[in-house]
């Protein structure tokens, strides 16, 4: 990989406490992510990897360490700027697809461009797009409840998408779903990424990982592997 | 973000759960139509006694026996004396701020004609009474000073008393029975109507020694009489004082009663009445507050993964508390509105049906029950709100 890193984590630590006991979560990450990388986090359940997953995408503050997103240190910035880049730089999907009962398919994947200060009918334009890209054209105008998972999970992923994000962030996008289904996802993951969207997936799902050009591998708060999957692992799966 | 935005996502939000949202307003609902429609009463009552006094007269000044009004410690006089006819030639000699006296003496007794019977308030007065207190005899004439000075045993009748006692008939130069007394009548008073709480209408006068003679009285109910102008009420009343009062041996055993001292009382009384009805239906104001406070609580609580979400996609913590002010505002706002709606639709509703009921919705009170239904909903809006913008994005995003 090549090009200046887009994310820089330079030995991050994240310290819970509740009560009298202190959990050391992330026990001093380092790692880049560069532009149009495809990257899996995987690791036993409490190795860390959501919550790194979570400060990677700016939903949590690490308790030390430095994060530098283009450049910028962005440890001591405030809520409204947080916020502000979680919304310009970042596009999160959740394992429970967290689509809004109450909007159409199509308000749902416009909802992250009202934070951004578009107009409604600017917004349900991009949004139709979006939802012809991840094949969901005809269905703008139904409601989350009218679909299938893994549809839902294809609406969650164009909301995603909405504000053209520098990286995607999924956090297990398979686990709600059976393996057929599943797998369609990862079909769209793959295309996103040859389309050059940089991928960070949180995963149990082997084949996930498979797909992902980097696999990182956590165990108790520490990074254990850092690899590169061969183009011939990958032609392989 | 547009505030716009954020209106839409509070309608929406509201829209999504229709029954709930309007049973939470009815709290506000009802609160701002008591408001409104007490507030109406009170202030129609106001307005009706004003108008019922400023018909009496602006300059008209009422001397009655005892003293009813004491300032500061106010001493005990040594014995009331009655106010008499001698009172009322003194004041007549001497005093030069008046313009007309007229002697009052009221009793009850039965007015019989034929075999109709009616129980009666009877004014016995004199000539000046028609000037003093600007009510004429419109059929026939009025009592005149001969009646009085020879004690004649005539009447004039009000309009209600004709009508029960002789229908269609014509009243003028027939017999008539006050008590056990005839009296010819010698004409009927134009018709006034209730003033004051008193039916002009059904009232018989007769001349003041007679009545005094009949009735076995030798003092006066009161006296009336006015002053010149407006500006001398002051020092009229000051003029009756001092001759009054060198009359009766230095007491001050009588009250001046005036206009405005009755017109300034009652406003007094009216208004803090007002104040007193505008604050009860305050507190269930705040009542339908705390109820709005209560569903934005349920609705945090419910709607813990759609904030995550949110702050997850890019609303900050201004955003969601925003978002949430604003939905409970917009709750209580529209309350409000409707409020004011129904609250003046039964004011005026009560005013069409019963004219007589004094009603009047003043723009004040609309214009103050909005604006503390938009700060009932803000004030009981703001703690959800701040609940709600302090979430975890990543908790609310896991909470079941």
């Amino acid at each position: 990989m090549s090009g200046a890193p887009l994310i820089q984590l330079n030995d991050v630590t994240k310290v819970y406490v509740t009560g009298a006991i202190r959990y050391e979560v992330l026990k001093g990450i380092s790692i880049e992510v560069r532009r149009g990388e495809y990257i899996a986090l995987i690791g036993a359940s409490g190795s860390g990897k959501s919550t790194l997953l979570n400060i990677l995408g700016c939903l949590d503050v690490p308790t030390s360490g430095h994060y530098h997103l283009e450049g910028e240190e962005i440890s001591a910035k405030s809520d409204t700027e947080l916020a502000h880049i979680r919304n310009r730089f970042f596009g999160f999907v959740f394992q429970s697809f967290n689509l809004l009962g109450r909007y159409t398919v199509a308000e749902n994947v416009a909802l992250p461009m009202v934070y951004h200060g578009l107009g409604r009918r600017e917004r349900l334009d991009k949004a139709k797009a979006l939802l012809a890209r991840v094949g969901l054209g005809e269905f703008t105008g139904h409601y989350p409840s009218e679909l299938s998972g893994g549809m839902q999970q294809r609406v969650a992923i164009a909301r995603a998408l909405a504000n053209n994000p520098a990286v995607l962030f999924a956090d297990e996008p398979t686990g709600n779903l059976d393996s057929k289904t599943g797998m369609e996802i990862i079909s769209l993951f793959e295309q996103l990424n040859a389309e050059g969207t940089t991928l960070v997936v949180v995963t149990h799902d082997a084949r996930v990982a498979q797909h992902a050009r980097r696999v990182l591998t956590l165990a108790d708060g520490r990074m254990l592997t850092d690899k590169q999957n061969s183009i011939a692992e990958l032609t392989g799966a | 973000m547009n505030p716009f935005e954020h209106l839409r996502i509070a309608f929406d939000a509201l829209l999504a759960n229709k029954i709930r949202a309007f049973l939470t307003m009815l709290g506000v609902i009802i609160g701002v139509a008591s408001v409104i429609m007490l507030v109406a009463i009170g202030e129609g009552a106001q307005t009706y006694i004003r108008k019922e006094l400023m018909g009496i007269g602006t300059n008209l000044l009422i001397i009655v026996p005892g003293k009813t009004e004491t300032t500061g410690m106010g001493r005990m006089p040594s014995g009331i004396q009655k106010i008499t006819i001698a009172d009322l030639r003194a004041l007549e000699k001497r005093a030069t701020l008046l313009n007309g006296l007229s002697a009052v003496v009221v009793s009850n007794a039965p007015v019989k004609y034929q075999n109709r019977l009616r129980n009666v308030e009877i004014i016995g007065t004199d000539q000046n009474f028609e000037q003093v207190r600007n009510l004429h005899a419109e059929i026939g004439s009025f009592i005149s000073k001969t009646d009085v000075d020879a004690q004649r045993r005539v009447a004039v009748i009000g309009r209600t008393v004709r009508k029960e006692l002789f229908g269609e008939a014509n009243p003028l130069g027939r017999t008539v029975k006050i008590g056990e007394t005839k009296f010819r009548v010698i004409g009927i008073m134009e018709s006034k109507g209730v003033t004051l709480g008193m039916d002009i209408d059904d009232h018989v006068f007769i001349p003041v020694e007679t009545a005094q003679a009949i009735f076995d009285q030798d003092g006066l109910t009161n006296i009336l009489t006015q002053a010149i102008n407006e500006n001398t009420i002051e020092r009229a009343k000051e003029q009756i004082k001092a001759i009054m009062m060198q009359r009766h041996a230095g007491e001050e055993d009588f009250t001046i009663i005036s206009q405005q001292a009755m017109l300034s009382t009652m406003q007094t009384i009216l208004a803090t009445f007002t104040y007193v009805l505008g604050g009860i239906a305050s507190i269930s104001l705040l009542v339908g507050g705390i109820g709005i406070m209560n569903i934005m609580l349920v609705s945090v609580r419910e709607r813990t993964r759609e904030i995550g979400l949110r702050k997850a996609i890019g609303a900050s913590q201004r955003d969601i508390l925003l978002q949430f002010v604003i939905e409970s505002v917009t709750l209580s706002v529209i309350g409000g509105i409707i409020g004011i709606l129904f609250g003046a639709g039964v004011a005026y509703g009560a005013k069409a049906a019963f004219p007589v009921l004094p009603v009047d919705v003043s723009a004040w009170s609309v214009a103050l029950a909005f604006t503390f239904a938009f700060f009932v909903g803000a004030f009981f809006g703001i703690y959800p709100a701040m609940k709600a913008a302090r979430l975890n994005p990543i908790d609310a995003l896991r909470y079941e």
